[in-house]
């Protein structure tokens, strides 16, 4: 009996093909959109993980700020420099490493081949800080660095886009800002970042030489990294570090930090925050398509009832019980929603790498989209036909039969 | 010794309410009795209450007030769902003017369907269904849609749906109003059959030519009966 209401219900949606291809396309929309949702999230937080990689647990970083007002005053501009640095190593009791690092972009050029790249200028205990590892060749010495030479370190990613295959490429030289940099060296791939910059796709030269000659004005500010000597010492590693800075740079009680520090746990959490924030809104702008399909939905199920009066009366007459009725309309309905949540489903794992290939994001599938988005569109199917078809089975007979 | 009751109604009453509630009697103390296998015609002027009383008597329509005994039920208090359609699709078959088949479905469909509804297999259904078509004489016309057929042929198919449960009571509204003369005579020829097979026909009919056919006429005007054995002779 059942198989045969539901026979009735799929050859009355066949009778109106157009009709409900369009009511089903709110539905394929709308699932296909969760499953985006869902691989674009999980591929945010992939992302975050990625980027915050290689950074330990005890890693602390400051960052110079722009001037300003706050609540509780004014916040004056600041630009950090190797000789926070130096004051912080002489200082600091629960600080074991800290670098400085100055970061601007540059054309970097080898033979004819030539691309802009992050470039870093920073001294020897940023290598043990960074995670990063050497495929071959050597870091710059402290005596390189005080007399300034012209050398530089590759990252991944721009040793294979300027370098063929198989070329050496030790002792090369690339040019960068119309100076000629010997290469000793180059990293293996990290995957991880520096700020908003991955870390392979920069070249690492001396701190000296890019303030001298290669980055000059265009570096900016230093950005510090630290670390503290214990893990569970970074809060007091951070008020430490945050008093000597205050102290350093002259600021009085009233005045607000000219600088910001992060320690590693904060950063992570917050990209963390900002990645499911993104996740929860783009869920919702779903959830209101998925909605507003429903209302669709609602609306086709009524019109066809409007439709099929008289043969809602016919069946009552012969002997169908309301709720023969109501399970007719029902299924109707949820085999619209359902087949529309399939459709979106195919389309949405179809347009994923599509997405990432166009859209240049990091997107990763989940069973979550697709679990949800098909439990998602049977509800709307369930919710939004059961008044229509509740309706229907309500109908008077004697009624349903008079109308045309 | 004296053939029971099938349907007995006493003292029914039926009105029907408009938007403004005001109220519109239709039957006004309605008393009538029906024995099993009697064929009996409904007659009267439009707008009094024949269809009306043919639906209440079909479980179509609630009774206001009064009682309805079915084989020697009350049923006219009975509001279940549930009830009231097993009435509708096991014990009563029913005929319409307008044949109320539905368009898309062939006429072995159409017939099938009351069986659908009370849950028999479909090779049972179908193997009724056939038999029944095979009976009116549209055996060729089985997986014909309604509009593929005549007005008479459509009727048959209506009929044959009516019979595919075997319920004891026949119900038909104006069964030949829609049809020519000579379709009309082979419905009426079909509803004999009936009462031969020891059916009740109960039947709405404006015309005379239809009314010879049954055992009895029961005459109303203005909600009421007011002649319980009509006599055709007379000028009407």
């Amino acid at each position: 009996m059942y198989w045969e209401i539901i026979k009735m219900a799929f050859e009355s949606l066949l009778a109106n093909k157009t009709r409900s291809l369009l009511s089903m396309l709110g539905i394929v929309i709308g699932v296909s959109t969760v499953i985006a949702v869902f691989a674009i999230g999980k591929g945010a937080e992939s992302a975050v993980d990625e980027q915050f990689s290689g950074l330990s647990a005890k890693s602390i970083i400051i960052m110079g700020q722009m001037g300003g007002k706050s609540g509780g005053g004014a916040i004056s501009s600041s630009k950090l420099s190797m000789e926070d640095v130096k004051v912080i190593r002489e200082k600091a009791e629960y600080i074991s490493i800290v670098t400085g690092i100055m970061q601007g972009n540059d054309t970097v050029s080898y033979n004819s081949n030539e691309d802009s790249y992050a470039v870093v200028g920073t001294d020897l205990d940023f290598f043990s800080i960074s995670n990063l590892k050497l495929v071959t060749g050597r870091f710059f010495t402290d005596e390189e660095m005080k007399d300034k030479e012209q050398l530089v370190v590759l990252g991944s990613d721009v040793v294979e886009a300027l370098y063929i295959e198989g070329e050496e490429i030790l002792e090369t030289k690339v040019v960068i800002n119309n100076k000629r940099l010997e290469v000793i060296g180059y990293f293996e791939e990290t995957g991880s970042s520096l700020g908003r910059t991955s870390k392979d796709e920069a070249v690492y030269i001396p701190y000296q030489t890019a303030e001298s000659s290669i980055l000059g004005d265009k570096g900016g500010s230093v950005m510090l990294t630290l670390e503290a000597d214990e893990v569970d010492n970074i809060t007091l590693a951070t008020e430490e570090v945050t008093k000597i800075l205050r102290e350093e740079h002259n600021l009085k009680d009233s005045q607000e930090n000219d600088f910001r520090i992060m320690d590693a746990g904060s950063m992570v959490g917050a990209a963390q925050e900002s990645a499911s924030l993104m996740t929860t809104v783009l869920t919702l702008v779903a959830a209101i398509v998925l909605i507003v399909s429903g209302i669709g939905i609602m609306n086709v199920m009524f019109v066809t009832v409007a439709e099929r009066t008289k043969e809602i009366g016919i069946a009552r007459a012969i002997g169908a019980k309301q709720g023969d009725i109501l399970k007719q309309f029902l299924f109707e309905s949820i085999f619209l929603s359902t087949l529309g949540g399939l459709i979106g489903i195919f389309l949405g794992q179809s347009i994923i790498p599509l997405i990432s290939k166009f859209g240049g994001l990091l997107i990763t599938s989940t069973v979550t989209g697709p679990v949800l988005g098909f439990t998602f569109s049977a509800l709307v199917g369930i919710v939004f036909g059961f008044y229509p078809a509740l309706k229907a089975s309500r109908l008077d007979p004697v009624d349903a039969l008079r109308s045309e | 010794m004296e053939t029971k009751s099938e349907i007995k109604l006493k003292d029914v009453y039926k009105s029907y309410y408009l938007a403004n509630g005001e109220e519109i009697p239709v039957l006004k103390g309605i008393d009538l009795d029906i024995k099993k296998g009697e064929f009996v015609v409904l007659m009267g002027e439009s707008g009094g209450g024949k269809t009306t009383l043919l639906n209440i008597i079909g479980c179509l329509h609630p009774l206001s007030r009064g009682n309805y005994y079915l084989e020697e039920e009350n049923i006219g208090e009975v509001r279940d769902d549930f009830t009231l359609a097993y009435i509708r699709n096991k014990k009563m078959g029913f005929i319409f003017q307008q044949f109320n088949l539905l368009n898309k479905s062939t006429a072995l469909k159409n017939v099938s369907l009351p069986a659908l509804y009370a849950g028999e297999s479909k090779q049972e259904r179908e193997k009724r269904a056939k038999e029944l078509l095979e009976s009116v004489g549209l055996s060729d016309r089985l997986s014909h849609k309604p509009t593929e057929l005549s007005g008479g042929q459509q009727q048959r198919v209506a009929i044959a749906r009516a019979l595919v449960n075997n319920p004891e009571i026949i119900l038909a509204d104006e069964p030949t109003g829609a049809l020519d003369s000579k379709s009309g005579i082979e419905i009426m020829n079909i509803f004999i059959k009936f009462k031969k097979q020891g059916k009740t026909v109960i039947m709405v009919t404006h015309t005379s030519e239809v009314a010879k056919y049954a055992d009895r006429i029961i005459f109303l005007k203005d909600g009421k009966v007011i002649d319980r054995n009509y006599k055709l002779i007379s000028s009407y």
